[in-house]
């Protein structure tokens, strides 16, 4: 029986929509704004059009709500919509790649809710349903998995009854994370917002654009240089404070819950999210960390599936996936990882030691222009500072050369490749066999010349499209040839597996009693031995 | 290890000769119009020339470089002058095949076939400078290898 959208959506459609144009016509009247040939008569046919206005929104919005229907089937999802052009969509429930329920401080307490389904297709949300009641997203989020997993029952016969019996039980919930109080406040610490350095500037250069010049002129060389270290802080200690709020808006009372074979997640102080992620349709897992995380033993995770994820262009601040844990004990990370994707241990291969020379000769370089750039600006201004503070750059070109190395690497698992990149921002890219696309070996002149290769492992996740995707940097190029072929060897393998009923993608209990043996859900320590994989070695082509 | 036809030669060495045709056009603008008095005579001849035979020698560089085969399992391709790319494209990932034929290639006779996947770089995978008949075959014996190995799409 096809629902219709919640009544109250249509006065908040109403108030969304006609607050920009309120707004604009209180500046209208507040300036004095006269329309010529009607004299004074002008303020009330102004306000005569404004009521039509409204009127008309009314209407129309409460016909929008009216002839929008939706109907959860068997087997899809039906949305009919549209006032004047009307449309029909018909989206297949194993193509939806996960639901998201979001709600403002308003929504909640009207009792109302975003609801979002995301599909792979296109990079836009497929469909949503703006507004139903809180209850009724739930009850789509709760129904959506159970009529999937019935379908799959119908369409294939011949699967064992024990399955089709674990499926018709609710799925049990188990809570997997929950950021608590102190976690929250660690988690605002330890964010900083890179892009406030940026708008700064910019604010700076519009806004002060005489003013610094002028100061400028006016002090002398050592002054000048204390400003700008007290300059620096400053806009370090703001990043910080921006971070660190919007971190504990995001994230406020985070929980994850596992039900079933989904993952759920709710978070939002002021807009409150809560999504839901089909395991089977995790496609790369990020485990990212920077030097402060590092050093308390911190990491973030990212759970990514090709769909796109709410709040990822227009929210700002996430990066198109969900972070599925915002912060943890790293422990406590590895764990959940290994929940979701048994990896056992991983021992990175770091790239040939001839890469650090390259890094080094890069972030050489980066100094040598930063200098350049110092020296023009000391002899085209009438300013003088001395240039001696860059030679302490050096030692730390050196050392970030060789942090970048030693970040770096990759290696090959039982079920999944494992990729490791970046000092300031560390990321450890996990990605099952099954879910390569393509493989891309790209060599540069300068890689080229010291013999390395750059091997990219494609996904369909939709977090890749910055252009972060898997990839083993700079390793030497026999095994870029050879990491070619074996990754597309192992995928083969995957989808045979796939096909054959036993793949070890996401966690699924069958699968993995068959397949190699690790139980997923207890395998904190002493996981999964890792000795089926056929090529792994820590050591270096030094 | 196939190359690709050698009349994209021609197709390649046409581009790189206009896009310098437009740059010396643009050069002789500046010179006529604004004429910057320390621009010498010879600016829109030597952008024209210089342009056009740096993209002569890369065109013919990528014409030697391109290489692709149809594996057993997947498409195997292999281009770039400055920055060598070898991409692996397995059968089973493949979502769909497209032929094209632009106006500029229909008159040199050429056609090129994209492959695209699920990636998030999928469009990133097309042959140029196929016969069209090869691009054809090739297009049909993709599609047929695609749908043999077919499996449960990885989304």
């Amino acid at each position: 029986m096809p629902q219709s959208l919640s009544p109250l959506s249509v006065p908040y459609r109403v108030l969304q929509r006609g607050s920009g144009i309120a707004v604009a016509l209180a500046f209208g009247l507040g300036g004095g704004f006269e329309i010529p040939g009607l004299g004074p008569a002008g303020p009330i046919v102004l306000l005569l059009v404004a009521g039509l206005a409204a009127l008309g929104l009314i209407a129309y919005e409460t016909a929008y709500v009216r002839r929008f229907s939706y109907e959860l089937t068997a087997d899809t999802l039906d949305i009919d919509s549209g006032v004047f052009s009307r449309r029909s969509r018909e989206i297949p429930l194993r193509r939806i790649q996960n639901v998201d329920i979001s709600r403002n401080v308003i929504q909640r307490v009207l009792g109302i809710a975003v609801v979002s389904f995301e599909t792979a297709g296109g990079g836009d949300t497929e469909a949503q349903l703006r507004f139903v009641s809180f209850e009724e997203a739930k009850r789509l989020q709760r129904e959506l998995p159970r009529l999937k997993r019935q379908a799959e029952r119908t369409g294939e016969e011949g699967e064992a009854t024990e399955a089709a019996e674990r499926g018709a039980v609710e799925p049990e919930l188990e809570e997997l994370f929950a950021l608590d109080r102190s976690e929250l406040a660690i988690l605002g610490a330890l964010s900083v917002d890179p892009r406030v350095p940026g708008v700064l500037f910019v604010l700076v250069s519009t806004v002060g654009s005489t003013i610094v010049p002028a100061y400028l002129t006016t002090v002398r060389g050592t002054t000048l240089v204390g400003v700008a270290a007290a300059v620096l802080v400053g806009v370090a200690v703001v990043s910080w404070i921006v971070g660190a709020v919007a971190a504990i808006v995001e994230y406020y009372d985070f929980r994850l819950v596992r039900s079933g074979d989904e993952l759920q997640y709710e978070r939002g102080l002021l807009q409150r999210y809560d999504g839901s992620i089909p395991f089977d349709k995790i496609q790369t897992l990020t485990i990212a960390d920077n030097p402060l995380k590092r050093h308390f033993g911190y990491a973030t995770l990212y759970i990514e599936t090709a769909g796109y994820a709410p709040g990822g262009s227009s929210g700002g601040g996430s990066r198109g996936s969900e972070a599925a844990i915002p912060l943890a004990k790293r422990q406590h990370v590895l764990t959940l990882v290994e929940e979701l994707e048994p990896l056992g241990d991983v021992d990175f291969q770091r790239p040939p030691t001839r890469a650090r020379r390259r890094y080094l000769v890069r972030y050489l370089l980066v100094v040598g222009v930063f200098a350049a750039v110092l020296y023009a600006a000391r002899s085209l201004l009438p300013v003088s500072f001395p240039l001696w503070p860059l030679l302490l750059l050096v030692p730390a070109a050196a050392g970030f050369a060789h942090a970048t190395w030693k970040h770096r690497g990759h290696w090959l698992g039982d079920q999944h490749v494992v990729t490791r990149n970046g000092v300031l921002q560390r990321e450890t890219k996990i990605v099952p066999y099954y879910r390569i696309q393509t493989v891309i070996d790209s060599r540069t002149v300068f890689q080229r010349r010291l013999g390395l290769a750059t091997v990219t492992v494609d996904t369909a996740g939709s977090l890749s499209l910055g252009g972060q995707d898997a990839a083993a940097v700079d390793v030497s190029g026999e095994r870029a040839d050879e990491l070619r072929a074996e990754l597309e060897a192992r995928l083969g393998r995957a989808v045979d597996a796939y096909r054959a009923g036993r793949a070890g993608i996401g966690v699924d209990e069958a699968a993995d009693a068959t397949s190699n043996g690790s139980v997923s859900g207890s395998s904190a320590e002493g996981g999964p031995d890792d000795s089926g994989a056929p090529d792994e070695s820590g050591s270096t082509d030094a | 290890m196939n190359r690709l036809h050698p009349r994209v030669r021609l197709l390649w060495v046409a581009r790189a000769v206009l896009t310098a045709a437009i740059l010396g056009g643009v050069a002789l603008a500046v010179q006529r119009i604004l004429a910057p008095p320390w621009l010498p005579g010879w600016t829109p001849i030597g952008v024209f020339v210089g342009f056009g035979a740096l993209g002569v020698v890369v065109a013919l560089a990528r014409y030697r470089v391109w290489r692709y085969e149809v594996r057993e399992d997947s498409l195997y391709l292999e281009r770039g002058v400055l920055t060598r790319v070898r991409t692996v494209v397995p059968f089973v990932r493949v979502q769909h095949v497209d032929t094209a034929r632009s106006p500029i290639e229909r008159v040199v006779g050429l056609a090129s076939t994209v492959v695209y996947t699920a990636g998030s770089r999928g469009a990133d995978v097309s042959i140029p400078g196929l016969a069209p008949d090869d691009a054809d075959d090739l297009r049909e014996r993709l599609k047929r290898l695609a749908i043999r190995s077919e499996g449960e799409d990885a989304v």
